[in-house]
């Protein structure tokens, strides 16, 4: 016997293998601490370490090992890594040891080995297929509070971490001319084929060794060992400029326009990521051709007892044994229904383990599998099968063997190598909605109609022997390439044998002892399938969600096969007939963080910063998001502790003195051309084709249905040249409607424009002082006074030293106010240049928070009352209306509903006690009114404190508004508690006659 | 007032100069903020594309590209943004000088609309610049597809982004909203982190 050299390894093989010894890695498995080599996943060095059970199944906590060597691996789940990187769910299959590796067994307690929650299995009689459904069904109360928190205590998997990954992920996009998808014989002749040809080649391979079973098998490509083939192959594919591999990556989706998904573990196989590398890279990949290439996965044969650690897929057997050099078993038992048993058998006595005997299920065992079971001495079992693998929690202790004469025999062994032949991996050819084929010969589903651009190559064609791979991967990447214009220069394709195959259909021992599963990982055993037909599932996707079979993060790779073969029994149906669920993305699980990418925490979305942020943060600004933008809210000052006293201040600097305000997040469009006033009068409620140069004017548009769009004031700076402005939040609705208005029903008007919200920093200056500063800004010579710049005046200036800028004499806040504007470079410059301009008369810098306040005390409407649903009559601006023209809304306006004078329209509130709180949201009933929604005749839309009134205010709806000023009504708050009675008035609060404005 | 402006530029304090990221030897690539470029949006008026670029040709040597291509001319060149519509890019005629000049030669032809302080240029030049590129961009830059002068309008990481290669370091000019500046840096250092990143001082 060669197992068991180094002692820290008892089932590593002596030699052989594509390991590295020379690089012990240690690693921890729970309470075990152990050596593997590089080279070695982390199933692999616990099979080199004798280790088999490995983990606890979902809902009967029944002991479980490893089955496959693959990422189709459904019970060797563990949590990997701790804290926050603790990974949950992993399957040690994949997982890439490396030194200091830590995992843990999961859905076990107090320990693995101990597992007090495995009573459940003594409960295994009720908890079968529909079980849920039926037995929490009464009383509803309970499910929430009850049944469900119980339920997930002692079921489910591993634990996610509670902390945030601190680990970065990314996203990335690639383009190829021929994507290959697997690293198998097929995969890496395909890239050959393609990239000798010259085509841009993309090679994605889920493991971290390129190959696939040519490293698995003893087998031989031309001359050389496989394996060693395959590494010639890479290195030659490395070397060509135009091909990119891509070690570690699966395809894991399919979309239109021949785009892919992949994810790309780039840190997964280290402690921690590299320094500026990320974790995982979520890759979008588009090509224009592909070859899948994807393999297949071995399936099992039902039989009692079939989940024991220490039963293994017969190919899986050979990968660990030949690549890894790590023996599964001292002792095997093989049980297959085609030729995988001679490889099997031979690959497992030329490592030293005994095999006791050789079950075949076929009547007529072939030469080669009698050759190779006599070779090894092992008994051989034609047309026998397995009835229970008996064992305990440290895995299989024997075999109860059946032959066909019914005689039953007990095999002590450690190993069952089973194979129920292959399933070609075909997931990927459905994720567009084709239906997979079943091939009866094969007795597999093959690929149907395929996504375009994709061919099909070697096993995942369903075509295994490795010859057929090698010449049908070759064939594939050579015909993509030419199909894509590329010489026919592909050299000649690699040759190999055919193995013999020899399947001969045989799904589950029927009488079987013990319960025989299908599913491993949801715990769906033939039993449920065969529940789940007695109570009337007899569609295959109805059989999956009433047992889970299929649903666990495996989705059934292992088991999907073999569970429609039952449901076909069950039903004395053909399998052809049962079909197969459906295959979506994604093909394996990943991580939320790959979606995310460089999207999370203050990265989450842009964030668009105002030409005054380095200045404002400098100041301690409180900032808000406005949509995109970060705008400052308030700016505290020392000793202040509540933001109502710092924006109260703001507001009476202001009113009282000057005050200066970013406005630049506004919209601004910049609209030129001869027919710039037509259009301008078409898309605006109002005229502006009669607007005088040198002038600016509020403006109003409506949207086709005749409500409200958005307002803003537009300035014409010449003849064929205006500037508009937008609100911050619809800038980007307000150009979006300007092109399509432009571009879809008026292209014959001459009419040019372009968004300069960015290339414009704009403050306002406000209060009575405003005129002292802006004259001050100004350069020599530029006359603000009243009489040369009155209200609603606006054109060039320059300033501060001959920056060409803009003046508006416009006015939110009801104070003498101009807005000024310079090239956004300067903004930084301009707003210090105000605050030292503006340090004599006391000037405040004033964020959104008291911009709101003293628009509200001016009653302007803004984002709350503009919100979609009203009208101009609505805000009172009915008279804005043009009714010497046509405009956008103009019709639709006019409809009787939307100029019912019941219709809630624009009004201020003030409490009738003067020192009650406002609160938005509130709704309007009448003053001896219950509170209902029969007696609701508005609401309010915005509130704030009033420094000037020392009392709050209001604006809101209110039906038949105009004609209730003075009424008292109930402002009733029934969320918050709160019911304050208001007095209704006009809604403007300060300076109605906008005196202020004009001196 | 006689306090003259100062202009800031986009990623003043946030973009600092130095060798950042793996390594310390060659830089994957090198960035720089463009501050020198004049950046104008330019719109061809109605009927008079043709006249439109017989001026262009005049006045600055250079060919209006009918596709998303960078064209140089002799101060001036031009992008393709759209039908009819171009981005004049001038590192000659920086700051309003552009589109003062634009205006002026052709008018009636185009409406002129200074962009300039409204975008933030970043060159990204080194020969790991594709790999950091691919890391937002869904375009593919192979140089079979995408070579010098090649230009598009795309959007990384959610931030809309014009840009075109320079020449074959390969070397490409990124246009971003000026206001989005400090997010795309964010973006692009992340991703650039990898391959080792020199930042270069803004040039004027």
């Amino acid at each position: 016997m060669t197992i068991g050299t180094p002692t820290d390894q008892p089932s590593r093989l002596a030699f052989g293998g594509l390991i590295d010894r020379r690089l012990p890695l240690r690693f921890r498995f729970d309470d075990l601490e152990l050596t593997g080599y590089a080279g070695d996943t982390l199933a692999s060095a616990l099979i080199a370490n004798d280790v088999k059970l490995v983990g606890r199944s979902f809902k009967y906590h029944r002991p479980r090992g490893i089955l496959t060597a693959g990422s189709e691996e459904p019970n060797a789940l563990v949590e990997l890594r701790a804290g926050p990187r603790r990974e949950p769910n992993t399957r040690a299959t994949t997982i890439e040891l490396y030194d200091g590796l830590a995992a843990d067994s999961q859905n076990r307690w107090p320990s693995l080995r101990h597992d007090l929650l495995a009573v459940n299995q003594l409960a295994a009689p009720f908890l079968g297929a529909g079980f849920y459904y039926k037995t929490f069904m009464w009383p509803a109360a309970f499910w929430e509070k009850v049944y469900e928190p119980a339920i997930r205590r002692a079921a489910g998997l591993g634990r996610a971490a509670t902390a945030a990954d601190p680990d970065p992920y990314e996203k990335a996009f690639a383009f190829c001319d021929v994507l290959v998808i697997g690293g198998g014989p097929a995969g890496l002749a395909a890239a050959l084929a393609a990239g000798r040809a010259g085509a841009r080649v993309i090679l994605c391979d889920e493991d971290f060794l390129a190959g696939g079973r040519l490293n698995a098998e003893r087998r031989g490509v031309g001359d050389k060992p496989a394996y060693a083939w395959a590494a010639e192959a890479v290195a030659e594919l490395a070397a060509m400029p135009d091909v990119t591999l891509m070690p570690r990556t699966t395809v894991y989706g399919v979309y239109d326009g021949g785009t892919y998904a992949a994810i790309e573990r780039v840190g997964d196989h280290l402690p921690v990521p590299a320094p500026h590398t990320p974790r995982q890279r979520n890759w979008k990949i588009v090509a224009k051709r592909t070859v899948l290439a994807a393999g297949a996965i071995e399936r099992p044969i039902v039989f009692g007892g079939n989940d024991r650690p220490g039963v293994m897929l017969a190919g899986a057997v050979r990968t660990y044994l030949n690549r890894f050099a790590a023996a599964p078993g001292r002792r095997a038992v093989v049980f297959a229904n085609n030729d995988e048993a001679a490889a099997t058998t031979a690959d497992l006595a030329a490592a030293g383990v005994v095999v006791a005997a050789v079950v075949d299920t076929r009547r007529d065992v072939p030469a080669a599998t009698r050759e190779a079971a006599k070779a090894a001495g092992a008994l051989l079992v034609a047309e026998g099968r397995i009835v229970e693998a008996k064992g305990g929690r440290r895995g299989v202790r024997s075999a109860l063997i059946r032959n066909r004469d019914g005689r039953d025999m007990h095999l002590a062994c450690d190993l069952i190598a089973v194979s129920g032949g292959w399933s070609p991996t075909i997931q990927l050819t459905s994720h567009l909605g084709a239906k997979p084929m079943w091939d009866e010969a094969r007795a597999a589903q093959l690929p149907g109609a395929l996504p375009p651009g994709m061919a099909v190559a070697g096993a995942a064609a369903g075509d295994f022997g490795l010859g057929s791979c090698l010449a049908e991967g070759h064939a594939a990447g050579a015909d993509a390439a030419e199909a894509l214009g590329h010489d026919r220069s592909s050299g000649a394709a690699p040759v190999a044998d055919d193995e013999p195959a020899g399947l001969a259909p045989y799904w589950h021992v029927k009488d079987s002892a013990g319960k025989a599963f299908v599913d491993f990982q949801n715990d769906v055993s033939v039993s449920d399938v065969a529940l789940a037909v007695r109570d009337g599932f007899r569609i295959a996707e109805h059989l999956k969600r009433y047992t889970t079979l299929g649903m666990a993060t495996d989705q059934g790779k292992t088991g999907n096969t073999a569970g429609m073969a039952v449901l076909a029994e069950a039903t004395a149906r053909p399998v052809a007939e049962v079909g197969m669920t459906t295959f979506r993305p994604p093909y394996v699980p990943v991580a939320i963080g790959a979606f995310a990418g460089h999207h999370r925490g203050k990265a989450f979305r842009p964030t668009r910063l105002a030409p005054s942020h380095a200045w404002a943060a400098e100041r301690g600004a409180v900032f808000v998001e406005t949509g995109n933008w970060l705008r400052a809210q308030w700016y505290p000052e020392a000793g202040e502790t509540d933001w109502l006293e710092s924006v109260t201040r703001e507001v009476k600097g202001t009113r009282e003195r000057v005050g200066v305000c970013d406005v630049s997040t506004l919209g601004k469009i910049d609209v030129q051309g001869p027919d710039a006033g037509t259009f301008l009068d078409r898309v605006y409620a109002n005229t502006f084709s009669t607007l005088p140069v040198g002038k600016a004017r509020y403006g109003l548009m409506l949207r086709e249905d005749g409500f409200v769009l958005d307002d803003g004031t537009t300035a014409r700076l010449g003849e064929e040249h205006y500037f508009m402005t937008t609100t911050t939040a619809n800038a980007v609705k307000v150009m979006q409607h300007l092109e399509y208005c432009h571009q879809v029903i008026w292209p014959d008007l001459d009419v040019q424009m372009v968004s300069v919200t960015e290339q414009w920093a704009q403050y306002a200056i406000a209060g009575p002082k405003a005129r002292a500063v802006v004259a001050a800004l100004l350069d020599p010579s530029q006359d603000v006074s009243n009489e040369a710049f009155p209200y609603l005046a606006a054109g060039p200036v320059t300033v501060c030293g001959g920056v060409a800028g803009r003046l508006y004499r416009l006015s939110f806040s009801g104070e003498l106010a101009y807005e000024i504007g310079v090239p956004a470079r300067y903004g930084d410059a301009l707003i210090r240049a105000i605050m030292t301009a503006g340090a004599p008369h006391g000037i405040v810098p004033y964020g959104t928070e008291a911009l709101g306040v003293m628009r509200i005390e001016k009653g302007h409407p803004a984002g709350n009352e503009l919100n979609g649903q009203t009208t101009a009559h609505d805000l009172g601006f009915g008279k804005l209306l043009s009714k010497k023209k046509d405009f956008i809304g103009r019709f639709m306006a006019a409809r009787p509903a939307l100029t019912d004078p019941g219709r809630t329209t624009l009004v201020g509130v003030k409490p009738v006690e003067p020192g009650a709180r406002l609160r938005g949201g509130a709704h309007f009933v009448p003053r001896d009114a219950t509170v209902s929604s029969e007696n609701d005749q508005g609401y309010l839309t915005s509130v704030a404190f009033s420094p000037e009134l020392g009392h709050w205010i209001g604006l809101g709806f209110l039906a038949n508004g105009p004609e209730r000023y003075g009424e008292v009504i109930r402002a009733a708050d029934p969320l918050r508690s709160a019911d304050v009675m208001v007095e209704v008035c006009a809604p403007c609060f300060i300076d109605p006659e906008g005196a202020r404005l004009r001196v | 007032m006689s306090e003259t402006l100062t202009a800031r530029p986009a990623l003043a304090g946030i973009a600092l100069p130095g060798r950042h990221g793996t390594g310390n030897g060659a830089p994957g690539v090198t960035l720089r903020e463009r501050t020198d470029l004049g950046v104008v949006a330019v719109m061809a008026r109605k009927g008079q594309g043709e006249a439109l670029r017989m001026a262009v040709a005049s006045a600055y040597r250079a060919t209006l590209p009918d596709t998303a291509r960078y064209l140089a001319g002799q101060t001036v060149g031009f992008v393709g943004t759209g039908p009819g519509q171009w981005l004049a890019v001038s590192a000659s005629l920086g700051g309003g000088a552009l589109a003062v000049d634009l205006t002026a030669k052709l008018a009636g032809l185009a409406s002129v609309s200074d962009q300039g302080d409204g975008r933030a240029v970043i060159r990204i030049a080194g020969p790991r610049a594709r790999d950091v590129l691919a890391k937002g961009l869904p375009i593919d830059l192979h140089p079979s597809v995408f070579a010098p002068g090649s230009a598009a309008t795309s959007i990384i990481s959610l931030m809309g982004v014009t840009l075109w290669q320079v020449d074959e370091t390969p070397a490409y000019d990124l246009v971003v909203f000026r206001s989005l500046a400090v997010s795309f840096w964010s973006w692009l250092t992340d991703s650039a982190a990898e391959y080792g990143y020199e930042v270069v001082p803004a040039t004027n």
